[in-house]
Protein backbone atom coordinates (compact mmCIF):
# COMPACT_ATOMS: atom_id res chain seq x y z
CA UNK A 1 0.00 0.00 0.00
CA UNK A 2 1.51 3.30 -1.09
CA UNK A 3 -1.15 5.63 0.30
CA UNK A 4 -3.79 4.85 2.88
CA UNK A 5 -6.21 7.50 4.10
CA UNK A 6 -8.49 6.54 6.96
CA UNK A 7 -11.40 8.80 7.90
CA UNK A 8 -9.50 11.90 6.90
CA UNK A 9 -11.10 15.22 7.66
CA UNK A 10 -9.68 18.60 6.72
CA UNK A 11 -11.18 21.87 7.84
CA UNK A 12 -10.24 25.37 6.69
CA UNK A 13 -8.93 27.83 9.29
CA UNK A 14 -12.49 29.16 9.48
CA UNK A 15 -13.69 25.71 10.52
CA UNK A 16 -15.48 24.99 7.23
CA UNK A 17 -14.97 21.33 6.24
CA UNK A 18 -13.12 20.84 2.93
CA UNK A 19 -12.67 17.06 3.13
CA UNK A 20 -15.10 14.99 5.20
CA UNK A 21 -14.37 11.46 6.38
CA UNK A 22 -12.36 10.40 3.33
CA UNK A 23 -10.90 6.90 3.18
CA UNK A 24 -8.78 5.80 0.25
CA UNK A 25 -6.12 3.20 -0.56
CA UNK A 26 -3.70 3.43 -3.46
CA UNK A 27 -1.95 0.14 -4.24
CA UNK A 28 1.64 -0.06 -5.38
CA UNK A 29 1.72 0.04 -9.19
CA UNK A 30 -1.88 1.28 -9.41
CA UNK A 31 -3.12 4.00 -11.77
CA UNK A 32 -5.94 6.18 -10.49
CA UNK A 33 -7.99 9.18 -11.49
CA UNK A 34 -9.52 11.52 -8.94
CA UNK A 35 -12.46 13.38 -10.46
CA UNK A 36 -14.66 16.09 -9.06
CA UNK A 37 -15.96 19.53 -9.85
CA UNK A 38 -13.83 22.57 -9.26
CA UNK A 39 -13.90 23.32 -5.53
CA UNK A 40 -14.76 19.74 -4.58
CA UNK A 41 -11.54 19.46 -2.56
CA UNK A 42 -9.29 17.59 -5.03
CA UNK A 43 -6.29 19.89 -4.59
CA UNK A 44 -6.65 19.77 -0.79
CA UNK A 45 -6.73 15.97 -0.90
CA UNK A 46 -3.58 15.96 -3.05
CA UNK A 47 -1.90 18.42 -0.68
CA UNK A 48 -2.70 16.11 2.21
CA UNK A 49 -1.20 13.13 0.36
CA UNK A 50 1.92 15.11 -0.61
CA UNK A 51 2.32 16.25 3.03
CA UNK A 52 1.84 19.90 2.10
CA UNK A 53 -0.89 20.03 4.75
CA UNK A 54 -1.84 18.08 7.82
CA UNK A 55 -5.31 16.56 8.21
CA UNK A 56 -7.55 17.93 10.97
CA UNK A 57 -8.58 14.37 11.85
CA UNK A 58 -7.88 10.86 10.60
CA UNK A 59 -4.78 8.95 9.71
CA UNK A 60 -2.58 9.12 6.65
CA UNK A 61 -0.19 6.25 5.98
CA UNK A 62 2.36 7.01 3.28
CA UNK A 63 4.80 4.33 2.05
CA UNK A 64 3.90 2.36 5.17
CA UNK A 65 4.73 5.20 7.58
CA UNK A 66 2.17 6.87 9.82
CA UNK A 67 2.76 10.49 8.83
CA UNK A 68 1.35 11.90 12.08
CA UNK A 69 4.33 10.67 14.06
CA UNK A 70 7.10 11.74 11.67
CA UNK A 71 9.51 14.60 12.27
CA UNK A 72 10.15 17.28 9.63
CA UNK A 73 13.18 15.58 8.08
CA UNK A 74 11.33 12.28 7.78
CA UNK A 75 8.37 14.06 6.13
CA UNK A 76 10.81 15.74 3.70
CA UNK A 77 12.32 12.32 2.92
CA UNK A 78 8.83 10.97 2.09
CA UNK A 79 8.12 13.97 -0.15
CA UNK A 80 11.25 13.16 -2.13
CA UNK A 81 9.64 9.83 -3.07
CA UNK A 82 6.71 11.66 -4.70
CA UNK A 83 6.71 13.34 -8.12
CA UNK A 84 4.15 16.11 -8.57
CA UNK A 85 2.81 18.11 -11.51
CA UNK A 86 1.13 21.09 -9.89
CA UNK A 87 -2.01 22.70 -11.26
CA UNK A 88 -0.14 25.98 -11.73
CA UNK A 89 3.03 24.04 -12.72
CA UNK A 90 5.19 26.04 -10.25
CA UNK A 91 8.21 26.46 -12.45
CA UNK A 92 10.89 28.91 -11.31
CA UNK A 93 11.00 31.44 -14.11
CA UNK A 94 14.44 32.74 -13.14
CA UNK A 95 15.91 29.30 -13.85
CA UNK A 96 16.44 27.57 -17.19
CA UNK A 97 14.25 24.62 -18.24
CA UNK A 98 17.11 22.24 -17.37
CA UNK A 99 17.66 23.73 -13.90
CA UNK A 100 13.94 23.43 -13.18
CA UNK A 101 13.97 19.76 -14.13
CA UNK A 102 17.17 19.27 -12.10
CA UNK A 103 15.69 20.60 -8.84
CA UNK A 104 14.57 17.22 -7.37
CA UNK A 105 17.95 15.68 -8.22
CA UNK A 106 19.87 18.56 -6.67
CA UNK A 107 17.66 18.48 -3.60
CA UNK A 108 18.55 14.80 -3.29
CA UNK A 109 22.24 15.71 -3.57
CA UNK A 110 22.84 13.87 -6.86
CA UNK A 111 26.28 14.44 -8.45
CA UNK A 112 26.30 17.11 -11.16
CA UNK A 113 27.26 14.74 -14.01
CA UNK A 114 24.30 12.53 -13.11
CA UNK A 115 22.08 15.62 -12.96
CA UNK A 116 23.19 16.73 -16.44
CA UNK A 117 22.71 13.27 -18.02
CA UNK A 118 19.30 12.68 -16.46
CA UNK A 119 18.00 16.13 -17.27
CA UNK A 120 19.09 15.91 -20.92
CA UNK A 121 17.48 12.46 -21.29
CA UNK A 122 14.24 13.53 -19.61
CA UNK A 123 13.90 16.69 -21.68
CA UNK A 124 14.42 14.62 -24.84
CA UNK A 125 11.73 12.19 -23.67
CA UNK A 126 9.13 14.94 -23.27
CA UNK A 127 10.06 16.42 -26.66
CA UNK A 128 12.30 19.26 -25.48
CA UNK A 129 15.67 17.86 -26.60
CA UNK A 130 18.50 20.40 -26.55
CA UNK A 131 16.41 23.03 -24.74
CA UNK A 132 17.92 22.66 -21.28
CA UNK A 133 19.42 26.15 -21.30
CA UNK A 134 16.32 27.97 -22.53
CA UNK A 135 14.90 30.37 -19.91
CA UNK A 136 11.67 28.89 -18.59
CA UNK A 137 9.89 32.24 -18.91
CA UNK A 138 10.25 32.14 -22.72
CA UNK A 139 8.57 28.72 -23.14
CA UNK A 140 5.01 28.23 -24.45
CA UNK A 141 2.24 26.88 -22.19
CA UNK A 142 2.57 23.34 -23.56
CA UNK A 143 6.36 23.40 -23.26
CA UNK A 144 6.12 24.61 -19.66
CA UNK A 145 3.81 21.73 -18.88
CA UNK A 146 6.32 19.29 -20.36
CA UNK A 147 9.08 20.79 -18.21
CA UNK A 148 6.83 20.29 -15.18
CA UNK A 149 6.21 16.65 -16.22
CA UNK A 150 9.95 16.06 -16.67
CA UNK A 151 10.63 17.53 -13.21
CA UNK A 152 7.99 15.26 -11.66
CA UNK A 153 9.48 12.06 -13.07
CA UNK A 154 13.21 12.86 -13.12
CA UNK A 155 13.84 10.96 -9.88
CA UNK A 156 11.71 7.94 -10.81
CA UNK A 157 9.28 8.59 -7.94
CA UNK A 158 7.30 5.83 -6.26
CA UNK A 159 4.16 7.95 -6.35
CA UNK A 160 3.38 10.29 -9.22
CA UNK A 161 0.64 12.90 -8.85
CA UNK A 162 -0.79 15.40 -11.33
CA UNK A 163 -3.31 18.11 -10.47
CA UNK A 164 -5.60 19.22 -13.34
CA UNK A 165 -3.38 18.30 -16.31
CA UNK A 166 -6.10 19.41 -18.73
CA UNK A 167 -6.52 22.81 -17.14
CA UNK A 168 -3.10 23.98 -18.22
CA UNK A 169 -2.35 23.89 -21.94
CA UNK A 170 -3.89 21.61 -24.50
CA UNK A 171 -5.60 18.27 -24.02
CA UNK A 172 -2.91 16.97 -26.38
CA UNK A 173 -0.26 17.66 -23.77
CA UNK A 174 -2.50 16.10 -21.14
CA UNK A 175 -2.73 12.99 -23.35
CA UNK A 176 1.07 12.97 -23.69
CA UNK A 177 1.36 13.22 -19.94
CA UNK A 178 -0.95 10.27 -19.33
CA UNK A 179 1.03 8.24 -21.90
CA UNK A 180 4.29 9.13 -20.19
CA UNK A 181 2.77 8.36 -16.78
CA UNK A 182 1.57 4.98 -18.11
CA UNK A 183 5.12 4.13 -19.13
CA UNK A 184 6.41 5.11 -15.71
CA UNK A 185 3.52 3.18 -14.14
CA UNK A 186 4.66 0.01 -15.91
CA UNK A 187 7.95 0.32 -14.01
CA UNK A 188 5.98 0.09 -10.74
CA UNK A 189 5.21 3.74 -9.94
CA UNK A 190 1.77 4.46 -8.49
CA UNK A 191 -0.03 7.25 -10.39
CA UNK A 192 -2.83 9.55 -9.25
CA UNK A 193 -4.26 12.18 -11.59
CA UNK A 194 -6.83 14.70 -10.38
CA UNK A 195 -9.09 16.33 -12.97
CA UNK A 196 -12.46 18.05 -13.19
CA UNK A 197 -12.74 16.74 -16.76
CA UNK A 198 -14.63 13.48 -16.14
CA UNK A 199 -14.84 12.79 -19.88
CA UNK A 200 -11.05 12.97 -20.12
CA UNK A 201 -10.63 10.54 -17.22
CA UNK A 202 -13.14 8.12 -18.72
CA UNK A 203 -11.04 7.80 -21.86
CA UNK A 204 -8.54 5.75 -19.96
CA UNK A 205 -9.08 2.35 -18.40
CA UNK A 206 -8.05 3.26 -14.89
CA UNK A 207 -9.79 3.19 -11.54
CA UNK A 208 -11.54 6.45 -10.67
CA UNK A 209 -12.42 8.08 -7.39
CA UNK A 210 -14.88 10.90 -7.28
CA UNK A 211 -14.94 13.79 -4.82
CA UNK A 212 -18.22 15.56 -4.27
CA UNK A 213 -18.29 18.49 -1.84
CA UNK A 214 -15.57 16.95 0.27
CA UNK A 215 -17.07 13.44 0.24
CA UNK A 216 -14.98 10.76 -1.46
CA UNK A 217 -16.77 8.12 -3.55
CA UNK A 218 -15.44 5.21 -5.54
CA UNK A 219 -16.63 6.43 -8.97
CA UNK A 220 -16.52 2.97 -10.53
CA UNK A 221 -18.48 1.43 -7.68
CA UNK A 222 -20.93 4.34 -7.76
CA UNK A 223 -21.40 3.90 -11.51
CA UNK A 224 -21.97 0.17 -11.08
CA UNK A 225 -24.77 0.75 -8.53
CA UNK B 1 29.69 16.16 -2.06
CA UNK B 2 29.68 19.44 -0.22
CA UNK B 3 30.75 21.17 -3.44
CA UNK B 4 27.77 19.76 -5.28
CA UNK B 5 25.46 20.70 -2.45
CA UNK B 6 26.79 24.24 -2.55
CA UNK B 7 26.32 24.32 -6.32
CA UNK B 8 22.79 23.07 -5.82
CA UNK B 9 22.10 25.71 -3.18
CA UNK B 10 23.32 28.39 -5.49
CA UNK B 11 20.93 27.12 -8.14
CA UNK B 12 17.99 26.84 -5.77
CA UNK B 13 17.49 30.48 -6.69
CA UNK B 14 16.56 31.47 -3.16
CA UNK B 15 17.79 34.83 -1.96
CA UNK B 16 18.53 36.08 -5.47
CA UNK B 17 16.27 39.05 -4.75
CA UNK B 18 17.48 42.63 -4.72
CA UNK B 19 16.52 43.28 -1.08
CA UNK B 20 19.50 41.32 0.24
CA UNK B 21 21.95 43.37 -1.79
CA UNK B 22 21.59 46.21 0.68
CA UNK B 23 22.76 43.98 3.53
CA UNK B 24 26.54 44.33 2.92
CA UNK B 25 26.26 48.12 3.07
CA UNK B 26 24.23 48.09 6.27
CA UNK B 27 26.74 45.65 7.79
CA UNK B 28 29.64 47.82 6.54
CA UNK B 29 28.22 50.88 8.28
CA UNK B 30 27.67 48.98 11.52
CA UNK B 31 31.11 47.32 11.47
CA UNK B 32 32.60 50.76 10.80
CA UNK B 33 30.84 52.13 13.90
CA UNK B 34 31.68 49.07 16.01
CA UNK B 35 35.31 49.17 14.79
CA UNK B 36 35.75 52.80 15.78
CA UNK B 37 34.14 52.10 19.16
CA UNK B 38 36.55 49.19 19.64
CA UNK B 39 39.58 51.28 18.74
CA UNK B 40 38.21 54.02 21.01
CA UNK B 41 38.24 51.49 23.86
CA UNK B 42 41.91 50.71 23.17
CA UNK B 43 42.85 54.40 23.03
CA UNK B 44 40.96 55.17 26.22
CA UNK B 45 42.51 52.24 28.02
CA UNK B 46 45.98 53.33 26.91
CA UNK B 47 45.40 56.91 27.98
CA UNK B 48 44.11 55.82 31.34
CA UNK B 49 46.98 53.47 31.97
CA UNK B 50 49.57 56.04 30.91
CA UNK B 51 48.15 58.74 33.18
CA UNK B 52 47.71 56.33 36.08
CA UNK B 53 51.30 55.27 35.70
CA UNK B 54 52.63 58.80 35.98
CA UNK B 55 50.16 60.25 38.44
CA UNK B 56 49.06 57.41 40.62
CA UNK B 57 51.84 57.56 43.17
CA UNK B 58 52.61 61.27 43.05
CA UNK B 59 51.90 63.96 45.66
CA UNK B 60 53.25 67.50 45.75
CA UNK B 61 53.86 69.60 48.82
CA UNK B 62 54.04 73.39 48.41
CA UNK B 63 55.91 75.25 51.08
CA UNK B 64 55.69 79.11 51.15
CA UNK B 65 58.76 80.88 49.73
CA UNK B 66 59.59 82.64 53.02
CA UNK B 67 59.94 79.38 54.93
CA UNK B 68 63.36 79.17 56.58
CA UNK B 69 65.84 76.47 55.64
CA UNK B 70 65.61 75.02 59.16
CA UNK B 71 61.83 74.59 58.89
CA UNK B 72 62.28 73.15 55.41
CA UNK B 73 64.70 70.57 56.79
CA UNK B 74 62.20 69.73 59.54
CA UNK B 75 59.49 69.24 56.91
CA UNK B 76 61.78 66.98 54.88
CA UNK B 77 62.66 64.96 57.96
CA UNK B 78 58.99 64.67 58.87
CA UNK B 79 58.13 63.47 55.37
CA UNK B 80 60.93 60.90 55.33
CA UNK B 81 59.68 59.46 58.60
CA UNK B 82 56.06 59.26 57.47
CA UNK B 83 54.99 55.67 56.74
CA UNK B 84 53.77 55.16 53.18
CA UNK B 85 56.00 57.85 51.64
CA UNK B 86 58.49 56.04 49.43
CA UNK B 87 60.60 58.97 48.29
CA UNK B 88 60.99 62.69 48.97
CA UNK B 89 62.55 65.10 46.49
CA UNK B 90 62.96 68.82 47.10
CA UNK B 91 62.93 70.63 43.79
CA UNK B 92 65.80 73.04 43.31
CA UNK B 93 64.78 76.62 42.35
CA UNK B 94 66.14 75.94 38.85
CA UNK B 95 63.84 72.91 38.46
CA UNK B 96 60.86 74.93 39.68
CA UNK B 97 61.79 77.68 37.23
CA UNK B 98 61.78 75.14 34.40
CA UNK B 99 58.28 74.00 35.39
CA UNK B 100 57.04 77.60 35.44
CA UNK B 101 58.76 78.59 32.22
CA UNK B 102 55.76 77.80 29.93
CA UNK B 103 53.64 80.28 31.90
CA UNK B 104 56.11 82.97 32.99
CA UNK B 105 58.78 82.83 30.31
CA UNK B 106 62.49 82.74 31.15
CA UNK B 107 62.47 85.45 33.83
CA UNK B 108 64.70 85.25 36.90
CA UNK B 109 62.62 83.98 39.82
CA UNK B 110 64.89 85.38 42.51
CA UNK B 111 62.61 88.37 43.14
CA UNK B 112 59.37 86.41 43.02
CA UNK B 113 57.90 84.62 46.06
CA UNK B 114 57.87 81.25 44.32
CA UNK B 115 56.96 78.49 46.78
CA UNK B 116 59.32 75.55 47.22
CA UNK B 117 57.98 72.32 45.79
CA UNK B 118 58.57 68.86 47.22
CA UNK B 119 57.77 65.82 45.07
CA UNK B 120 56.53 62.86 47.07
CA UNK B 121 56.03 59.30 45.88
CA UNK B 122 53.51 57.27 47.80
CA UNK B 123 54.23 53.62 48.39
CA UNK B 124 51.49 51.85 46.36
CA UNK B 125 51.46 49.01 48.89
CA UNK B 126 51.17 51.16 52.04
CA UNK B 127 48.82 54.12 51.93
CA UNK B 128 50.14 57.18 53.85
CA UNK B 129 47.69 58.72 56.32
CA UNK B 130 47.33 62.08 54.56
CA UNK B 131 45.04 63.65 57.15
CA UNK B 132 47.56 62.98 59.87
CA UNK B 133 50.41 64.18 57.64
CA UNK B 134 48.54 67.45 56.92
CA UNK B 135 48.08 68.01 60.65
CA UNK B 136 51.80 67.47 61.33
CA UNK B 137 52.80 69.73 58.43
CA UNK B 138 50.44 72.49 59.61
CA UNK B 139 52.16 72.46 62.97
CA UNK B 140 55.56 73.03 61.33
CA UNK B 141 54.60 75.24 58.35
CA UNK B 142 50.98 76.46 58.71
CA UNK B 143 50.66 77.66 55.07
CA UNK B 144 51.95 74.51 53.39
CA UNK B 145 49.69 72.75 50.88
CA UNK B 146 49.64 69.06 50.05
CA UNK B 147 48.22 68.22 46.58
CA UNK B 148 47.08 64.66 46.09
CA UNK B 149 47.16 63.96 42.34
CA UNK B 150 45.74 60.52 42.93
CA UNK B 151 42.27 62.09 43.28
CA UNK B 152 42.52 63.20 39.69
CA UNK B 153 43.06 59.77 38.14
CA UNK B 154 40.30 58.38 40.33
CA UNK B 155 37.85 60.88 38.91
CA UNK B 156 39.30 60.37 35.48
CA UNK B 157 39.04 56.62 35.87
CA UNK B 158 35.37 56.91 36.77
CA UNK B 159 34.74 59.15 33.75
CA UNK B 160 36.77 56.81 31.54
CA UNK B 161 34.78 53.82 32.79
CA UNK B 162 31.57 55.61 31.83
CA UNK B 163 32.92 56.34 28.36
CA UNK B 164 34.09 52.73 28.09
CA UNK B 165 30.56 51.65 28.97
CA UNK B 166 29.15 53.87 26.24
CA UNK B 167 31.64 52.48 23.70
CA UNK B 168 30.93 48.89 24.71
CA UNK B 169 27.19 49.58 24.44
CA UNK B 170 27.86 51.06 20.98
CA UNK B 171 29.61 47.85 19.91
CA UNK B 172 26.82 45.68 21.32
CA UNK B 173 24.13 47.74 19.62
CA UNK B 174 26.02 47.63 16.30
CA UNK B 175 26.32 43.83 16.49
CA UNK B 176 22.62 43.48 17.43
CA UNK B 177 21.69 45.72 14.50
CA UNK B 178 23.73 43.47 12.18
CA UNK B 179 21.63 40.54 13.42
CA UNK B 180 18.41 42.54 12.95
CA UNK B 181 19.41 43.59 9.43
CA UNK B 182 20.23 39.98 8.50
CA UNK B 183 16.90 38.78 9.91
CA UNK B 184 15.00 41.41 7.90
CA UNK B 185 16.95 40.55 4.73
CA UNK B 186 16.40 36.81 5.17
CA UNK B 187 12.70 37.25 5.94
CA UNK B 188 12.30 39.50 2.93
CA UNK B 189 14.09 36.93 0.78
CA UNK B 190 11.78 34.15 1.98
CA UNK B 191 8.71 36.35 1.53
CA UNK B 192 9.84 37.47 -1.94
CA UNK B 193 10.66 33.86 -2.84
CA UNK B 194 7.77 32.44 -0.89
CA UNK B 195 6.63 30.30 -3.81
CA UNK B 196 10.22 29.12 -4.38
CA UNK B 197 10.84 28.17 -0.76
CA UNK B 198 7.47 26.40 -0.62
CA UNK B 199 8.23 24.60 -3.87
CA UNK B 200 11.60 23.42 -2.53
CA UNK B 201 9.78 22.30 0.62
CA UNK B 202 7.19 20.38 -1.44
CA UNK B 203 9.87 18.76 -3.58
CA UNK B 204 11.34 17.33 -0.41
CA UNK B 205 14.16 19.74 0.40
CA UNK B 206 15.02 19.50 4.08
CA UNK B 207 14.72 22.69 6.15
CA UNK B 208 18.49 22.48 6.64
CA UNK B 209 19.10 22.77 2.89
CA UNK B 210 16.62 25.59 2.25
CA UNK B 211 17.80 27.62 5.27
CA UNK B 212 21.41 26.66 4.53
CA UNK B 213 21.30 28.28 1.10
CA UNK B 214 20.10 31.58 2.52
CA UNK B 215 22.42 31.38 5.52
CA UNK B 216 25.47 30.85 3.29
CA UNK B 217 24.40 33.80 1.15
CA UNK B 218 23.94 35.89 4.28
CA UNK B 219 27.40 34.83 5.51
CA UNK B 220 28.92 36.05 2.25
CA UNK B 221 27.08 39.37 2.47
CA UNK B 222 28.02 39.79 6.13
CA UNK B 223 31.70 39.11 5.42
CA UNK B 224 31.71 41.50 2.45
CA UNK B 225 30.09 44.22 4.57
CA UNK B 226 32.53 43.47 7.39
CA UNK B 227 35.55 43.88 5.11
CA UNK B 228 34.23 47.18 3.69
CA UNK B 229 33.44 48.53 7.18
CA UNK B 230 36.80 47.44 8.64
CA UNK B 231 38.75 49.03 5.78
CA UNK B 232 36.76 52.26 6.15
CA UNK B 233 37.43 52.27 9.91
CA UNK B 234 41.15 51.68 9.32
CA UNK B 235 41.31 54.56 6.83
CA UNK B 236 39.57 56.80 9.36
CA UNK B 237 42.09 55.85 12.05
CA UNK B 238 44.98 56.52 9.66
CA UNK B 239 43.50 59.93 8.87
CA UNK B 240 43.04 60.69 12.59
CA UNK B 241 46.57 59.51 13.33
CA UNK B 242 47.90 61.88 10.66
CA UNK B 243 45.86 64.73 12.10
CA UNK B 244 47.05 63.91 15.60
CA UNK B 245 50.29 65.82 15.26
CA UNK B 246 48.49 68.88 13.91
CA UNK B 247 45.58 69.16 16.33
CA UNK B 248 47.51 67.90 19.34
CA UNK B 249 45.37 64.84 19.99
CA UNK B 250 46.48 62.90 23.04
CA UNK B 251 49.57 60.81 22.48
CA UNK B 252 47.89 57.41 22.79
CA UNK B 253 45.94 57.98 19.56
CA UNK B 254 49.18 58.34 17.67
CA UNK B 255 50.54 55.31 19.50
CA UNK B 256 47.40 53.24 18.70
CA UNK B 257 47.46 54.02 15.03
CA UNK B 258 47.63 51.51 12.24
CA UNK B 259 50.91 50.20 13.62
CA UNK B 260 49.19 48.83 16.72
CA UNK B 261 48.42 45.11 16.33
CA UNK B 262 45.38 45.49 18.60
CA UNK B 263 43.74 47.82 16.06
CA UNK B 264 44.28 45.22 13.35
CA UNK B 265 43.11 42.54 15.75
CA UNK B 266 39.87 44.23 16.73
CA UNK B 267 39.00 45.31 13.18
CA UNK B 268 39.73 41.90 11.68
CA UNK B 269 37.75 40.22 14.48
CA UNK B 270 34.67 42.23 13.53
CA UNK B 271 34.74 40.84 9.95
CA UNK B 272 34.08 37.16 10.81
CA UNK B 273 31.85 38.29 13.69
CA UNK B 274 29.65 40.25 11.24
CA UNK B 275 29.57 37.28 8.83
CA UNK B 276 28.69 34.75 11.53
CA UNK B 277 26.03 36.98 13.10
CA UNK B 278 24.45 37.59 9.68
CA UNK B 279 24.55 33.85 8.92
CA UNK B 280 23.12 32.73 12.26
CA UNK B 281 20.36 35.36 12.16
CA UNK B 282 19.32 34.41 8.62
CA UNK B 283 19.37 30.74 9.62
CA UNK B 284 17.07 31.27 12.57
CA UNK B 285 14.73 33.58 10.62
CA UNK B 286 14.33 31.12 7.73
CA UNK B 287 13.90 28.11 10.01
CA UNK B 288 11.09 29.96 11.77
CA UNK B 289 9.41 30.73 8.46
CA UNK B 290 9.75 27.13 7.31
CA UNK B 291 8.27 25.86 10.56
CA UNK B 292 4.96 27.38 9.38
CA UNK B 293 4.99 24.91 6.48
CA UNK B 294 3.76 21.47 7.68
Amino acid sequence: MVVKLEHIEKRADTGVPIISDASLALEKGGFYFLTGLSGAGKTTLLRLITLAERPTHGSLILFGADTASLDRDARAALRRRIGMVFQDLRLIDTLSAGDNVALPLRIAGAPEHEVRDNVAALLAWVGLAGRADVPTATLSGGERQRVAIARAIVRRPELLIADEPTGNGSEETADLMVRIFEQINRLGTTVLIATDNVAFARRFEHQRFHLDRGMLLDADAAAAQ
Amino acid sequence: MIGFRLAARRRFALGSDSSGRLLPWVVALLVYAAGLCGVGLIVLNDALRASEHTLAATLTLQVPAETSDARLETVLALLRQTPGIASVHLLEPAETARLLEPWLGSVPLDDLPVPRLIDLRADPNAEPDLAMLRQHLASVVPDSRLDDHRLWPQEMRAAARRIEGVLAAGITIALLLIAAAAVVAARTAVMADRSVSELLHLLGAADFDIAGGLAVRSLGRGLLGGVIGAIAALLTILALGGAGSVVQLPAPIAVSGAADWRVWGILSAFVPAAGLIAMASAWVAVRRRLAAMP
